[in-house]
């Protein structure tokens, strides 16, 4: 069976912790009967809501990993794909945002925009997401939508377009003023579950019309059919619905819906608008690469007849085994299909295929473009691009960005080592951001990520997943380390130890490349290195990038050329060459005036407008340097870089400076050029460690 | 950055008795809406920061991003149009040098404005040289508003560039010649240009020049694409 898809909504729960998203999914999966009861969040029945399936999630009130669940709402198909609301967890929010067509917003009417809500809504536009906003908790003290409205406009530079009024507020809030209807909802029953809709309040009738007038306006802006309607006073709701979809999918123009998610009101009607407003997955363009053609992009199409392409964007182990979240972006996906996996051409076969509907699921036999489905048995990494074998393609590369921060783990006992590895290994397919590795020097367990918080929470998982027992060192910055000039090399092996010697020679040049981190050019003529070693080469110039040789930090950024050398019919080898390149490599090194490079933050930080020149001055001793301040009557939001080293402990002292009434977010930026004060201390810890082990 | 130099709006200030605007001094520009009063803002501002003073550019109800996306698309268009090599030492020099003060939602004040300055100053020894105003609303102003960016301007020791926005329908021109919005309060200005697009190119031309004469030539042609100064 293929279903319209047309009908079909990706969606994204996107908002500040707290802010209720967990009770909103709840709901919407109450009101699409996926479940049959509401919980509480953290309820004291212990159940939980739905979309929080690990334990730990609940203990902390954050959802961390993005699984996706299905539910039908009035002939609509929609997958909800959870984002964590967490900025530290950049790839997952990423990767997240990269498989739904459309977000909902959710702020707090009482906390309003907030500067997480900003780095969330920053990744958004960076993906190009159409989103629509609901503003919950209308029913709490000192509820404002007005003023969130506002902020949506002023701090996140949208055109907001409210659709609905609040009947009464805080205490009092009761229900909506629908402004398309032009009627007042009411939820009634245990759950809200009736909606009553009735004539608009007649001391809210001026109000509405005025608010419906903005609407209008709005809308009309996308629709010349509309337009013309409303001059004539002809405007139906269909073209209301019509024009306000246009300026949603054009990412110029947000539908604002209200609500009380907790107190079941306004709930509904957001699924109206994600059924009317957010785009099919016939409408968003989504691009891979042809692998065959030098990586070209190529334009994905919804069509279940063209070639398949998925992408796996979530792995989770199950009492049932291990489950792959992927979306099918083009062609199907049916049970006893082959697949391959792009990055190691390895065929799998596909097995069991289901829907999840939060942790039950629902067994398919085919899964069609667009669709999201889980697949059970398969091995593969997070990230993934699977196609039928006819075309290679890779989902576009994910920018992944490097880990700005390290710590040992330490095993207790001999269990928890056991346990330990099984989690690593869980932890690096599931989350390419997360790596591990043992460093060969002294033989400890190294972990790395993208911020305190992320390590912090695998450190849990370990414990409490995994039951591995583990002792973890203080946070380390990572450095790198890069060239800055163009040298050159020729180096010579040459071994003569009885039996057959070692001979090769390598010479060229390396130097800085702009993206990325190792380039190898071959630019041998005339076969002076034969084509059969020309991989040991690069592998060896590849085992040098591990550890710079200037502190011992890996190298970012360089780019090498080899275009002559000389070999030995009996002598030369491949592991001749190996050597011949490392030896090459450390020939030119420090020629080429390698630095070191440490990892710089954006930091957002929120504070009330008095507290600037402080706020101002704390970034400034951390090396910091202070892009933009921007006020808007009570707050002051303060942009800057600043390097991960100096922000360790940063909350604290902004607490003290403020009195606890600033907040700051920060996501990496960028590697730079490290100071010649810090490159001297990391060099006196280097030679004070060499010493210790001696 | 000589290019540059030389084909910039300021040189429309070669033509003034004093080469420049002077510091503790106001300058304004005057134009229509969508004629390129931002980007030559811009301009003036890369002339400063690239002769290796600091800045500050005050943007009234809008956005760091919006501001810093303007920067970046018009230092972009330079880059190409002058065919300029070292981009990431020009770039390190706007990172460094030019700080964005944004005030939304009808917040900007002169105090609010002196007292960023001063942690600007006390917090890290920002001292800006050049002060840039854009997106002021000079119809709802009062004239004291400007009598204190004036003082503030002397306290400070700063050229301050403000940008003002006039309208097709209103045509008010006082006699010494100078247009709406600036005819009531010219005589706090020091240096008042004007913006103005043409046929063969944008105008940049000398309203005033304190109290010296000006001359009939006193005006530049500039390419509408990149608001450089056109060869006559
Ligand atoms: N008063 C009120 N409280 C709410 C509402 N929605 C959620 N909450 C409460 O706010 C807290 C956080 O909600 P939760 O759904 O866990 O937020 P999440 O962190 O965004 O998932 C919980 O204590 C909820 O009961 C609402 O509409 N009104």
């Amino acid at each position: 069976m293929k279903e319209d898809i047309e009908k079909l909504r990706n969606i994204g729960i996107s908002a500040h912790i707290d802010s209720g998203k967990t009770t909103l999914t709840e709901r919407i999966l109450y009101y699409t009967k996926r479940i049959g009861v509401i919980h509480e969040v953290k309820g004291k029945d212990g159940v939980g809501a739905k979309m929080d399936s690990m334990e730990l999630e609940k203990e902390r009130g954050i959802t961390i990993s993005s699984a996706a669940t299905h539910c039908l709402w009035k002939g609509h198909r929609i997958n909800i794909i959870d984002t964590p609301g967490h900025v530290d967890f950049t790839i997952e929010v990423e990767r997240a945002l990269r498989v739904l067509d459309g977000a909902i917003l959710i702020l707090c009417a009482v906390g309003g925009v907030q500067s997480q809500s900003i780095t969330v809504d920053r990744q958004m536009r960076r993906y190009g997401v159409p989103r629509i906003a609901f503003i919950n908790k209308c029913d709490r003290f000192g509820a404002n939508p007005y003023r969130v409205l506002n902020q949506l406009r002023e701090r996140l530079g949208m055109d907001p377009v409210l659709l609905q009024l609040p009947i009464g507020l805080e205490g009092d809030f009761r229900g909506v003023v629908d402004l398309v209807k032009m009627k007042a909802l009411y939820f009634q029953g245990p759950h809200g579950e009736d909606i009553r809709e009735e004539e608009i309040p007649d001391e809210m009738l001026e109000e509405a019309s005025a608010y419906r007038e903005q609407l209008l306006d709005a809308a009309t802006m996308y629709s010349d059919e509309l337009a013309e309607a409303v001059l004539e006073g002809q405007e139906t709701e269909e073209m209301i619905h019509r024009a306000l979809r246009m300026g949603t999918l054009a990412r110029t123009l947000t539908p604002v819906l209200i609500g009380s998610a907790y107190k079941n009101v306004g709930v509904q009607p957001v699924l109206d608008a994600v059924n009317h407003y957010l785009p099919s997955p016939t409408e968003i363009e989504n691009t891979a690469l042809d692998l065959d053609k030098d990586e070209a992009e190529v334009v994905l199409k919804a069509d279940p007849g063209l070639p398949v392409v998925a992408l796996a964007f979530k792995l989770e182990v199950t009492p049932y085994g291990q489950l792959t979240y992927m979306r099918i972006y083009q062609g199907s996906i049916g049970k006893g299909d082959e697949l391959v996996i792009t990055r190691n051409r390895k065929k799998i076969r596909v097995g069991r295929i289901v829907r999840m509907h939060a942790d039950e699921m629902e067994d398919i036999t085919r899964g069609y473009a667009g669709d999201i489905v889980a697949l059970f048995g398969v091995e593969c990494n997070t990230g993934d691009t699977f196609t039928d074998g006819s075309v290679n393609y890779s989902m576009s590369s994910m920018h992944v960005p490097e880990p700005v921060i390290s710590l040992t783990v330490k095993a207790k006992d001999n269990k928890s080592q056991e346990n330990l590895a099984k989690a690593l290994g869980r932890f690096s397919r599931e989350d390419p951001t997360f790596r591990t590795y043992v460093d060969q020097e002294t033989g400890e367990t190294i972990i790395s990520g993208m911020g305190e918080l992320h390590l912090d929470v695998y450190v849990e998982r370990m414990k409490r997943e995994y039951r591995a027992d583990v002792e973890i060192g203080i946070p380390q910055v990572s450095y790198r380390e890069a060239i800055t000039q163009r040298a050159e090399f020729n180096y010579t092996h040459k071994k003569q130890t009885g039996g057959a010697g070692q001979y090769g020679r390598v010479a060229g040049y390396m130097e800085p490349a702009k993206e990325g981190a190792y380039e190898f050019v071959d630019s041998i003529k005339g076969g002076v290195i034969p084509t059969e070693f020309i991989p040991a080469v690069d592998k060896g110039f590849q085992s040098c990038l591990v550890k710079g040789p200037l502190l011992g930090y890996p190298v970012l950024g360089i780019r090498i050329v080899i275009n002559d050398g000389q070999h030995h019919p009996v002598d030369s080898s491949e592991l001749a060459f190996r050597q011949a390149a490392i030896g090459a490599f450390k020939q030119a090194y420090m020629k080429a005036k390698p630095i070191v490079l440490e990892p710089i933050m954006r930091v957002s930080v929120e504070c009330p407008s008095e507290f600037q020149g402080n706020v101002m001055g704390s970034i400034n001793q951390r090396r910091g340097i202070i892009l933009s301040s921007a006020e808007d009557g009570t707050f002051t939001t303060i942009e800057a870089e600043v390097p991960l080293a100096e922000m360790f402990g940063y909350a604290t002292v902004l607490r003290s400076l403020t009195q606890g009434k600033a907040e700051f977010t920060m996501e990496f930026a960028k590697y730079s050029k490290a100071p010649e004060s810090v490159v001297e201390e990391l060099k006196k810890a280097k030679s004070k460690s060499q010493e210790g082990r001696k | 950055m000589k290019n540059f130099m030389k084909v910039s709006p300021l040189r429309l200030l070669d033509m003034s008795a004093e080469k420049e605007l002077g510091h503790g001094n106001l300058g304004v520009l005057i134009s229509r809406a969508g004629v390129g009063k931002t980007a030559c803002l811009v301009h003036i501002a890369f002339d400063r920061i690239f002769s290796g003073e600091a800045l500050v550019h005050v943007s009234v109800e809008e956005t760091p991003d919006k501001v810093a996306s303007y920067y970046n698309v018009i230092f972009f268009d330079l880059i190409k149009a002058l065919e300029l090599d070292r981009e990431d030492e020009l770039r390190l020099m706007i990172e460094r040098n030019r700080m964005i003060l944004s005030y939304m939602k009808g917040s900007f004040s002169v105090d609010r404005l002196r007292q960023s300055l001063v942690n600007l100053k006390q917090n890290l020894s920002f001292v800006p040289q050049t002060l840039i105003i854009d997106g002021l609303d000079f119809e709802g102003a009062p004239r004291q508003l400007f009598e204190q960016l004036k003082e503030l301007s002397a306290e400070f020791g700063t050229e301050t560039w403000l940008s003002a926005l006039s309208h097709r329908h209103k045509t008010e021109v006082n006699d010494r010649g100078i247009p709406y919005p600036c005819h009531q309060i010219d005589d706090l200005f020091d240096v008042i240009v004007h913006l103005a697009p043409s046929t063969d190119g944008i105008y940049l031309r000398l309203l005033k020049d304190r109290d010296h004469p000006i001359s009939a030539g006193a005006q530049v042609r500039l390419d509408p694409n990149t608001f450089l100064v056109m060869a006559e």
